[in-house]
């Protein structure tokens, strides 16, 4: 058995986990010849995560056969956080299966060995959706928007239009309304085949959010009318980050 | 007990008994010095925290006194037997700073950890004085069991050559690990709850800098919050029960009703109705999804302890459910005795045979049958529903097909 997992930097690893983190306590991932992928959702099965990795992603990928390994996402997080943007990442795993090996390099070595967990068995299948309208907006212009709605409501409901779409919320104390046309700042993409409105929990927007923007790139959002919606966060050297979220049933 | 008695009239008669009591051991109570056997019991007051008043429980009777401080041992009892034991306990205080590590601590700990009731003689500043005033106030639902007498401690000396408990001992001397884990321990390998909140309430459990004296009340609510935590996780990969499942008992005018739904993602949902003693009623009531509760339950210890109670059910039969526990507590329950009523009532109500359902509403219906508030009073109060209702699934879009 050979599995070695190498970055350029730590930056990947540290955005997958994070984003990890906010659905789940315990992440079982799962890498084979073709790269490392995780799929999960919250308790809830309100959201899911899913994962592609590509092997030519890595400065180093080695692995002959599919091996599973499951981590408390907050130890891993908190060994990775270890790591400075410039430090080499290598992931192996132990002789006996039982630890994940982490060595850190820029000159200066570390190796963290972390006691891993038993991998759950269950496959999360993943929904069959099709999807009307498509936002693309840098995760910072997306940060705010979701911010503003926040501060009064609990829910986002977005509709969208072939050159405008507006986000709104509402709760106790008031109602929030932004409105987005092609040309606004961090607004890069919009595309509509069909008109769409639906309602999302912004809890859970907010922070995978949060969670991934740091790490630059962008994000599309994607939904059809009361339907799922799915992020895709674009971030550098990982083919795929997707995130989704059932909607609301009522406002 | 029956129920046509008025609130008042029990209060007098539990207040009579305790009067009668105190005659009877009145020149052993009179005095500054007290002997007996010890359950073994400490108690930990809250007043004044971080510094406690901490002590023995000491009834003025000799032998075996377990069932005195044992709520495992309390089920079937009525009102007057389970106060005639708790008033009976005679409490001895010492102000402590709850970091304290002193001789004193360390005897008290020595005493909570012997598997026998533990003889023992205590030496008071003063002769104990009654709390009477304070059984008259006593409000509805303390978590804590009421108890007599109390009195500053000059010292005390307790017998405690009896055998330690080695499963007790092993959580005692492993001074790496938590608080969590070692309740977590000592509960699979059966210590009785009521007795793993007292080792945590007098500081014997948990990472050794971090130990400390827990008043007895949040040792209580601790301890069942942790387990029943733990043991949700247990659950998590459970197959879900097939029908929906009523499961009913009442006891010192507390009436449960305890509906289990065939779900795949757990959620426990606990109403409280209260009826006063001019029949007027409040509903109040706590939720949790299978993320947990993020905040203390506004119907405090009672939440936890039949949490405890429904998912250590779960965990035996291998299932996952969601849940509903609808307790209704009538103006009998004249004294509150403690949240280890909720726990046992719960457990009882699950021993029991219990009724099948094909349909939510069925189930609903025979839940509420003998409540005093009307089903659709009671289902307009539950949060689960609206929640559920409110929120789709990703799974339900797993077989959606868009043409």
């Amino acid at each position: 058995m050979v599995f070695i997992a190498r970055t350029k930097s730590p930056e990947e690893w540290k955005a997958i986990a994070s984003a990890i983190s906010t659905l789940v306590d315990e992440a079982t991932f799962e890498a084979t010849a073709e790269g490392i992928s995780f799929r999960g959702m919250d308790p809830s099965h309100i959201a899911l995560i899913d994962i592609q990795w590509p092997n030519f992603a890595f400065e180093r990928y080695e692995c002959d056969t599919v091996v599973k390994f499951g981590v408390r996402i907050d130890e891993f997080s908190k060994l990775i956080k270890r790591a400075d943007k410039k430090d080499a990442l290598e992931i192996t795993l132990g002789e006996d299966q039982r630890t994940l090996h982490i060595r850190i390099s820029n000159g200066y070595k570390r190796e963290y060995k972390m006691l891993l967990i038993e991998s759950s068995a269950s496959s999360t299948p993943l929904p069959k959706l099709s999807f009307n309208s498509k936002i693309v907006l840098t995760p910072g212009a997306f940060d705010k928007v979701l911010s503003d709605v926040q501060v009064v409501s609990e829910y986002i409901s977005i509709d969208a239009k072939s050159s405008r779409v507006e986000f709104s919320g509402r709760g106790d104390s008031g109602d929030a309304s932004i409105a987005l046309e092609s040309g606004s700042e961090g607004l890069e993409e919009l595309a509509v085949q069909e008109e769409s409105k639906a309602t999302y929990s912004l809890d859970y927007l907010s922070k995978i959010t949060k969670a991934i923007s740091t790490a630059g790139g962008s994000v599309a959002v994607e939904f059809s009318s009361k339907m799922p919606l799915r992020l895709e966060f674009r971030i550098a050297n990982v083919n795929r980050i997707h995130f989704y979220l059932a909607p609301r049933v009522q406002d | 007990m029956s129920s046509t008695q008025s609130v008042n009239d029990i209060k007098r008669q539990l207040e009579a008994e305790w009067i009668r009591f105190l005659g009877i051991n009145s020149a052993k109570l009179h005095s500054t010095s007290l002997e007996g056997s010890s359950p073994p019991s400490v108690f930990v007051g809250r007043y004044g925290y971080p510094k406690v008043k901490v002590g023995p429980l000491l009834p003025p009777v000799h032998g075996d006194t377990s069932v005195f401080d044992k709520p495992e041992m309390w089920l079937g009892k009525g009102l007057e037997e389970i106060l005639r034991y708790r008033l009976a306990l005679v409490r001895g205080t010492i102000t402590m700073k709850v970091d304290e590590k002193s001789r004193q601590l360390e005897s008290l700990q020595d005493m909570t950890m012997s598997t026998r009731p533990a003889e023992g003689q205590a030496i008071f500043e003063k002769s104990p004085a009654a709390e009477i005033q304070a059984l008259r106030k006593a409000e509805l639902d303390s978590e804590v069991t009421p108890f007599g007498l109390s009195a500053p401690l000059k010292s005390f000396t307790f017998n405690t050559l009896a055998a330690s408990d080695r499963r007790i001992e092993n959580a005692y001397y492993d001074t790496d690990l938590t608080a969590a884990k070692a309740m977590v321990a000592l509960y699979q390998q059966g210590v009785e709850v009521s007795r793993i909140s007292k080792l945590l309430s007098i500081g014997m459990l948990g990472i050794k800098k971090d130990r400390k004296i827990v008043p007895t009340r949040w040792s209580i609510s601790a301890t069942d919050s942790t387990i029943s935590a733990w043991l949700v996780r247990e659950i998590n990969n459970n197959q879900s029960i097939d029908s929906f499942e009523v499961s009913q008992f009442s006891h010192l005018g507390n009436y449960y009703s305890l509906v289990l739904i065939p779900d795949d993602i757990w959620s426990f949902e606990m109403l409280e109705i209260w009826i006063d003693k001019n029949g007027r009623t409040a509903i109040a009531s706590e939720y949790e999804g299978p993320e947990g509760l993020n905040h203390p339950p506004s119907i405090a210890g009672a939440y936890f302890a039949a949490r405890l109670a429904v998912v250590e059910h779960l965990v035996s039969r291998g299932r996952k459910a969601s849940v509903l526990v609808i307790r209704e507590i009538r103006p009998e329950y004249a004294l509150p005795v403690g949240v280890w009523q909720i726990r046992e009532g719960a457990r009882e109500a699950l021993r029991r045979q219990k009724r099948l359902f094909e349909d939510l509403g069925n189930a609903l219906s025979f839940a509420c049958l003998n409540m005093s508030v009307s089903k659709a009073e009671i289902i307009s109060k539950i949060k689960a529903f609206s929640v559920k209702a409110k929120q789709a699934k990703i799974t339900d879009f797993v077989n959606y097909s868009a043409d």
